[in-house]
């Protein structure tokens, strides 16, 4: 059973914004979209470049390196050269945190 | 009756093609030709990633093997097609088949140019285009050997780095003062030039292969200048030909390439191109242009096939490519033969930053190491061929997404 993990104040993260944590070791990426938090494993699946470093559209992170496109609620590729999905984990609100599942 | 499309080139654009054909509910007969024995694959990774042994072929495959059968996709890999009939609507196959098309599109991509040196043809004298190209380039790889490269395009360069990242000495002959200098610049092409040279690696520019010597195998190369390079083998990068011939006779204008408008049709109905090999109207620069990128492939594909099922869909794509080298990743973005002004963001020297080609005011192309994030934003920029104060490029803190060009055409 997968615990969460407080990361940050859940006010910390504006929307449109997105920010990498470490979780137990793993780097998980989590975006604020219109107020509701997605969280995914921050390495692209293509060549392990960090996804945070690059653009949040609406519900599409864009990859920095090679322009992969991931949707942040599913994971799903939406574009390559990535052909693998994202991780994604639950994330929840606790008492002012923002917290992961992981 | 049913029709039949035909594609002739079975790399991305090809396969990308065939693929989008059946998404958009083609139920023709579909055949795709390639000259190469495997299905459609990306090869970006053949200079890179694979070449290095760190990523499997299957990796770089566009769909899984099983893919084009299940999906009634006649394939006719490992075959060439010797001539296209225009009046008949006719291909020829080289193993005697001829198969008869409604709608032909033409994928057949480029073939590397080759250079009139004495000992070309000796052993261990490699180019890079096909999978089987970097097999044999991997083959000679192994830690302490000694390579030379021929020319610092980006080929050259992602082999070098590959070799240098492999532990093989590596010396690159280019003809010019920096590596790159004809698309990027002076300025640019020596921050690559020095990426190369911090790295270990022997750079020899203004000068040229005068031969390859040895008794079977490349043993040195000579140069114009008198360099004299003792080495294990050589990779030639020298740019590629498109691969037009096929057309020959039919009435289909060739130009370096095949010119298509920018719907991806030819002056001859019914025959299509895309990809490398097409020479193609863009609406954005409002010329011609021919774009040898991963993107421009993928994506052209796939707009020829829906115009191929009558979808009159411009091609627009601004080009976009990346090229990764050691731990650096390279992208550019637009198209540009000519600058005036090359505005520069962030620092050249410590390799983070985006650069503008401007001309007139407008941005024509930018150039990015390590500055993804902001490449990508420009894209919009050079898509509004907007003028955009150089300040304003300059400074860090401005969003670039804020402007008035990339706004509107969110």
């Amino acid at each position: 059973m997968a615990e969460f993990a407080a990361v940050s104040g859940a006010g910390d993260l504006g929307e449109g914004e997105m920010r990498a944590f470490d979780v137990r070791g793993i780097k998980i990426a989590v975006a604020n979209v219109g107020g509701a938090f997605h969280a995914f494993d921050d390495t692209c699946t293509h060549m392990a470049c960090s996804l945070v470093e690059g653009d949040l559209e609406e519900t599409t992170v864009i990859c920095p390196c090679h322009g992969a496109e991931f949707d942040v609620t599913s994971g799903a590729v939406l574009q390559g050269p990535a052909k693998e999905p994202l991780a994604t984990y639950k994330t929840r609100v606790d008492g002012g945190n923002l917290e992961v599942e992981g | 009756m049913t029709e039949t499309f035909v594609i002739v080139g079975a790399g991305l654009a090809g396969g990308g093609a065939a693929a989008t054909l059946r998404e958009e509910g083609f139920d023709g007969r579909l055949v795709l030709i390639g000259t190469e024995p495997q299905p459609p694959y990306e090869r970006p990774p053949l200079s890179k990633e694979y070449l290095r042994g760190e990523s499997p072929f299957e990796q770089a495959l566009l769909q899984p093997v099983d893919f084009y059968g299940e999906n009634g996709i006649e394939s006719r890999f490992g075959v060439r097609v010797i001539g296209v009939d225009a009046a008949e609507k006719v291909v020829e196959l080289d193993h005697g088949e001829r198969v008869a098309y409604d709608a032909l599109l033409v994928a057949t991509g480029g073939r590397n140019r080759r250079i009139p040196v004495p000992g070309i043809d000796l052993e261990g004298i490699y180019g890079l285009r096909t999978v089987a190209d970097s097999d044999r380039i991997r083959a000679e790889i192994s830690a302490g050997r000694k390579a030379v490269v021929v020319g610092m395009g980006f080929i050259g360069l992602e082999v070098t780095a590959s070799l240098r990242q492999s532990g093989v000495e590596v010396a690159v002959v280019d003809r010019n003062t920096v590596p790159l200098r004809r698309v990027l610049g002076e300025e640019i092409g020596l921050v690559v030039a020095e990426i190369h040279r911090d790295h270990g690696t022997e750079l020899i520019f203004e000068d040229k292969v005068a031969a390859f010597e040895g008794a079977e195998r490349v043993e040195r190369i000579t140069t114009q200048r008198g360099h004299r390079i003792e080495c294990d083998f050589v990779v030639v990068g020298l740019g590629v030909e498109p691969a037009t011939e096929l057309l020959a006779g039919t009435g289909v204008e060739i130009g370096n390439g095949v010119l298509v408008d920018e719907y991806l049709r030819t002056g001859v109905e019914g025959i299509y191109a895309a990809g490398d090999v097409a020479n193609h109207y863009h609406p954005v620069f409002k010329r011609h242009i021919r774009v040898e990128h991963w993107q421009n492939a993928l994506k052209q594909g796939s707009v020829a096939a829906r115009n191929m099922l009558g979808r009159n869909e411009p091609y627009g794509e601004i080009p976009w490519f990346w090229s990764d080298q050691y731990e650096h990743n390279l992208q550019y973005a637009g198209f540009h033969s000519e600058w005036d002004e090359l505005v520069v963001r962030g620092s050249t020297e410590v390799r983070n930053f985006v650069a503008f080609y401007r001309k007139d005011g407008r941005i024509l192309a930018a150039v990015a190491i390590n500055g993804g994030r902001d490449l990508r934003r420009s894209i919009s920029l050079i898509k509004a061929q907007e003028e955009v104060a150089a300040a304003t490029l300059r400074d860090l803190d401005f969003d670039l997404r804020t402007l008035a060009g990339a706004a509107s055409l969110r």
